[in-house]
């Protein structure tokens, strides 16, 4: 069998744009999902019932159901209802957006939970409010322990985006697919576009092992 | 200083405290003793509502803990507690842990907050200990360290619970040694302790709780050569 590296390099420049829009669609994600998820993950330790009970339905339905199908809802239900066309990209963003709320919150919550409530008790026998405690000594604490499932949760949407090819939204695996509908070729593409995620996401573990090693030892 | 009437606790269906009355003088030593879970923590948790009571009162420094408009950040800033677990935070140097309330709460200044902090280091013997992390601190070092964090607020009353339990029995004298400084010095405070021969010689008064009351109270003599309860005789056969 002959490996044809010739359509590997007619379709570079595409896989190169289909990679930034990989990698700007994760940090979009994971910087919203963020935002979201911290707001999810607090509201959740709420007292009140009628905070915290929407808050855990939120992440249910989010971890709970395929990606794909919450993909399918956002791009073919939801847009549609707010915009006249619908745009792939950002169907895509905001679906993984969502779902790494989902994520984010409980690994936003875990990582506070995991701290000794010896540390917030300490803190308000100082006179420091709730927030201040929270502020300067449960979540620095906190946000260390969370930098591994972080990082682990980005890895997972890079991979994650793919599903985009689904919908059309031009990301790496969609001009993977679009090769193979050319050519009808499997390994060249394919293990082209593999390669790639792989390396975008072993290169976050490496970095991932440097942040640890930087912040375990204070 | 502290007068607390009636006070009642329940942990669900559980009553952990049952009416405790009881008064604290200002530079008062006041030592606690009693069996495990007799509700000695937990009274002196209520004492900078650590926990919250269900019945009676506590007056502290004049203010009211009952009264739902008392603002408890302001009670907790003249109430410095001591935990059996230190409790220091990992993520500070020993300096930085014990600027932290100062400055944050207090608004200090941070060159004040690191005069006081650096004073304080000197009087509980660590002050080359300053720049390093509690973490390569001994049990005894954490706990003078926790002293001195405490003390950097410059409370009118310090709680301690059980602040050598935890600790390896050679480091309990340095810990002790401190505490009895502290007493010298006129500093009121309630010890929740099981050393009875430190609660003898600082105690000023020793209070005996089992069963979520207070038993029986007097003078260090008093409770140890003629407690005059059964239960008072017998939790003290168990222990001297
Ligand atoms: N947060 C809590 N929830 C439920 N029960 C609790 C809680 N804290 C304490 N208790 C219970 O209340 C009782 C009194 O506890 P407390 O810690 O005040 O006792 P103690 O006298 O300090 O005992 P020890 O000498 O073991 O420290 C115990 O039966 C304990 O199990
Ligand atoms: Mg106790």
């Amino acid at each position: 069998m002959d490996f044809r590296f010739d359509i590997i390099k007619e379709y570079a420049p595409f896989f190169l744009q289909g990679v930034l829009l990989t990698i700007g669609l994760s940090i979009i994600a994971i910087i919203a999902g963020s935002i979201l998820g911290l707001a999810i993950g607090l509201g959740k330790m709420s007292t009140k019932r009628f905070v915290r009970l929407p808050l855990e339905w939120y992440i249910n339905f989010f971890r709970g159901t395929p990606l794909l199908v919450q993909m399918l809802l956002v791009h073919l239900g939801l847009m549609p209802l707010l915009f006249s066309q619908p745009s792939a990209t950002v169907s895509l963003a905001v679906s993984l957006s969502l779902n790494s709320a989902a994520y984010v919150a409980e690994i936003f919550r875990a990582g506070i939970q995991s701290i000794d409530k010896g540390q917030m008790e300490a803190a308000r026998s100082l006179g420091m409010t709730h927030t201040q405690a929270m502020r300067y000594v449960i979540l620095p604490q906190a946000l260390k322990r969370m930098i591994p499932p972080f990082t682990n949760e980005f890895i997972v949407l890079i991979k994650d985006s793919s599903l985009g090819a689904v919908i059309a939204a031009p990301e790496l695996m969609y001009w993977g697919k679009a090769a193979q509908g050319q050519y009808y070729r499997v390994w060249e593409p394919y293990l082209t576009v593999a390669f790639i995620y792989l390396l975008l996401t072993l290169s976050l573990s490496k970095l991932l092992h440097y942040l640890e090693r930087k912040y375990s030892n204070q | 200083m502290i007068k607390v009437t009636n006070l009642k606790k329940s942990f669900g269906d559980l009553q952990v405290l049952k009416g405790i009355d009881a008064h604290i003088q200002e530079r008062e030593m006041v030592v606690i003793i009693g069996p495990s879970g007799s509700g000695k923590s937990t009274f002196l948790r209520c004492l900078n509502l650590l926990e919250d009571f269900d019945d009676g009162d506590i007056i502290i420094n004049g203010f009211h803990l009952k009264d739902k408009n008392t603002d408890i950040n302001k009670v907790r800033e003249e109430v410095g507690m001591v935990f059996q677990r230190f409790n220091l935070f990992p993520h500070m140097t020993v300096l930085d842990n014990i600027t932290l309330a100062p400055v944050k709460v207090r608004k200090w200044p941070i060159e004040k907050a690191k005069e006081k902090a650096m004073e304080l280091l000197k009087k509980v013997g660590l002050q080359d200990k300053a720049n390093i992390y509690p973490d390569s601190l001994s049990g005894g070092q954490a706990q003078r360290v926790a002293i001195a964090r405490a003390l950097a607020m410059e409370p009118k009353v310090m709680l301690f619970d059980e602040p050598t339990s935890a600790l390896d029995p050679e480091m309990v004298g340095e810990v002790l040694a401190v505490m009895k400084q502290l007493a010298n010095e006129g500093m009121t405070m309630v010890v929740v302790t099981h050393e009875m021969g430190f609660a003898r010689e600082v105690g000023d008064r020793v209070i005996f709780m089992d069963g979520g009351y207070i038993v029986e109270e007097g003078t260090p003599s008093e409770i140890f050569d003629n407690p005059k309860h059964e239960r008072t005789k017998s939790f003290l056969s168990k222990v001297l």
